[in-house]
């Protein structure tokens, strides 16, 4: 179970790198196509929609990996059992969050889907194909809250503060801005 | 209740769940919720959704996942060795001698990186301990580093500047334009100070290298080729039109990939962990934004910025005053939060406030930065800090307290800038044009 979450949360974040990419591969060929007057009308959606993807379908590995920023001042000065308290206390706060989240992402999306809306830019798709990457992102980003409290709770300490230590120690602050 | 007191209370709730270590995203949209489920009759899980969607699918913030990952291509290449190399030479007959390559670097990488972190660990890992190996002295040279690395957000281009104009829906290239004299006037200022300070105790320079004649220098600086023709791609592609700001990004991230290539170091490994970590740190700052669009979303509902307004106006502050509070603010801000998290977090508030009291979206925009600057070398949350200590082992306090006499040169740039504001607005205003009111 662990290990089937895992690669879903990796393959999500790899499936966004790859839309990162995409992008820069966008944002070159319309400016080659401007020049050699091509018509470029629909790319800047479609950049838009990437930038979408290569945000939500990234949320859950970047949260596992650490990189959300929090303030640490309080809870990195207490001892390991307050820690655990406050840490189980954020992440049932976070739980909530992200499934109301999660919540809204499929319920909106699926009615996008059943009213059948579509785009309102240049290119006209249905709007739920684009959309989709927010209810599968938020949804992902759900369940790897909730596992980090089941961590949490049953006394371990959660992958997101390991993580960020490990690259720290490293010497590795390429990921702070 | 009145709006002042409901501001004060999602204050308090806020301040809450932050210090109780909530992510600060996540934060900002548990606010949000409790503004328009509580105080609004507005449904607040359509508007979740609303501001979450129109956050990430946008094509002005489609530039930040390409200056991060440039960045994080150029820090996995020899870059910053061969500025080095190709800097040296012209600064050893200086007061101060090499010590200001560190000011120089750093403002030079600053043009081609968007991010102050980046900036003082790509040109520290090489200035250090080569200044380190000569006897220079070690506070001096920690302290310019740490706050010259600042310099990465100050010189276009710059992630905290995407931020700040999409929060503030102020022209991207406006406010880049902008960055660039007070950040010259801010690298005049270091570098005086490093030369003042020479002066001052001539005893803890070393000695000059051997002399070298001027055509060694000028081969020495062929090292220089690969980061000014990098620069000059990036001004060539905007200037010709080919490419507007946020599309140039992308031709710094194909520039950065042709100098990895050049230089050897572009291998699979090094493409797919700069590309993941540029996913990464987008994610988390796009988050953030999403979750402060959903704030202002919901504080607009309330009406509460233009009755904070509207209070703060009713003290009849002189807009100097205004703006000492302000930085005074930021500064206290600054001690716990990042930049981007500040910046983020006050736009709603403050924004509405200062264009009030009559002040330019641009020129504010440069005094953020420099307070966001500030923050980056004030304990105990300062990422140059950490950088230099993770890299020297030194307590961050302790390099905080090297980086003091670079933080008041900070200081005075905000002094300046609010005393003559044109050095912010005169390159934009010629470049494109005085801006419509």
């Amino acid at each position: 179970m662990r290990k089937a979450l895992a690669f879903a949360y990796d393959a999500a974040g790899y499936l966004a790198a790859f839309f990162v990419f995409g992008i820069f591969v966008l944002m070159i060929a319309q400016t080659v196509m401007r020049e050699i007057n091509l018509p470029t009308g629909g790319t800047d959606d479609l950049v838009a929609w990437f930038c979408a993807a290569a945000f939500f379908l990234a949320l859950a590995h970047t949260f596992r990996h650490g990189d959300f920023v929090r303030v640490t001042l309080l809870i990195e000065r207490l001892g390991p059992d307050p820690r655990r308290i406050f840490e189980a206390t954020s992440l049932a706060i976070g739980t909530v969050f992200t499934g109301y989240l999660a919540w809204w992402a499929v319920r909106y999306v699926y009615e996008s889907w059943k009213y059948k809306e579509v785009s309102t830019g240049v290119i006209i798709v249905p709007i739920w194909i684009p959309q989709l990457s927010f209810s599968v992102g938020a949804v992902l980003l759900f369940i790897a809250v909730i596992e980090q409290l089941v961590i949490v709770i049953r006394g371990d300490r959660p992958l997101y503060v390991t993580a960020a230590e490990e690259r720290h120690a490293r010497g590795d602050y390429s990921e702070d801005i | 209740m009145g709006l002042i007191e409901i501001a004060g209370l999602l204050l308090f709730f806020m301040l809450l769940l932050l210090a109780g270590g909530v992510w600060i995203a996540m934060t900002l949209a548990i606010v949000g919720f409790a503004g328009l489920a509580l105080f609004t009759g507005t449904p607040p899980g359509k508007n979740l959704f609303t501001a979450f969607w129109s956050s990430g699918a946008s094509w002005t913030l489609a530039a930040l996942p390409m200056f991060i990952w440039m960045g994080e291509i150029l820090f996995r290449t020899r870059l910053s060795r061969e500025m080095f190399d190709g800097l040296a030479p012209w600064l050893d007959r200086i007061p101060g001698r090499l010590m200001h390559v560190n000011i120089l670097g750093c403002g030079i990488f600053g043009s081609v990186s968007g991010s102050s972190a980046a900036t003082c660990a790509t040109i520290s890992q090489v200035a250090l301990p080569e200044l380190m190996k000569r006897g220079y002295d070690e506070k001096v040279a920690l302290g310019s580093l740490a706050t010259a690395g600042t310099l990465g957000i100050l010189i276009p281009p710059s992630i905290t500047m995407v931020v700040y104009a999409v929060a503030a829906d102020a022209s991207i290239i406006r406010v880049f334009l902008a960055g660039f004299i007070p950040g010259l006037i801010l690298m005049v200022l270091f570098s005086g100070y490093i030369v003042a300070w020479a002066l001052a105790n001539p005893e803890k320079t070393p000695p000059a290298g051997p002399p070298m004649s001027f055509m060694a220098k000028v081969r020495a600086s062929g090292n220089l080729i690969p980061v000014t023709l990098l620069i000059v791609l990036m001004v060539w592609v905007l200037v010709k039109g080919i490419a507007s700001a946020t599309e140039c990004a992308a031709y710094g991230v194909l520039g950065s990939l042709a100098i990895a290539w050049w230089s050897g170091s572009l291998t699979w490994r090094n493409f797919i962990d700069s590309l993941m970590s540029a996913t990464r740190v987008s994610c988390m700052i796009m988050f953030i934004l999403a979750g402060a669009a959903y704030l202002s979303l919901a504080m607009g509902f309330t009406g509460i910025p233009r009755a904070l307004a509207e209070w703060v106006g009713s003290f009849g502050l002189s807009p100097i005053a205004l703006i000492a509070a302000l930085a005074v603010f930021y500064i206290v801000l600054g001690m716990a939060l990042d930049g981007i998290s500040m910046i983020v977090l006050t736009a709603a508030i403050v924004l509405p406030m200062i264009q009030k009291a009559g002040f330019d979206l641009v020129w504010f925009g440069i005094f953020i930065v420099l307070l966001v600057e500030i923050a980056e070398v004030t304990p105990p949350v300062g990422f140059n800090l950490f950088v230099l200590q993770n890299m020297t082992g030194k307590d961050s306090n302790e390099i905080a307290r090297a980086a003091l006499p670079f933080f008041g040169m900070l200081v005075v740039t905000i002094a300046i800038i609010t005393v003559f504001p044109q050095v912010v607005t005169w390159l934009p205003d010629v470049v494109m044009g005085a801006e419509k009111k």
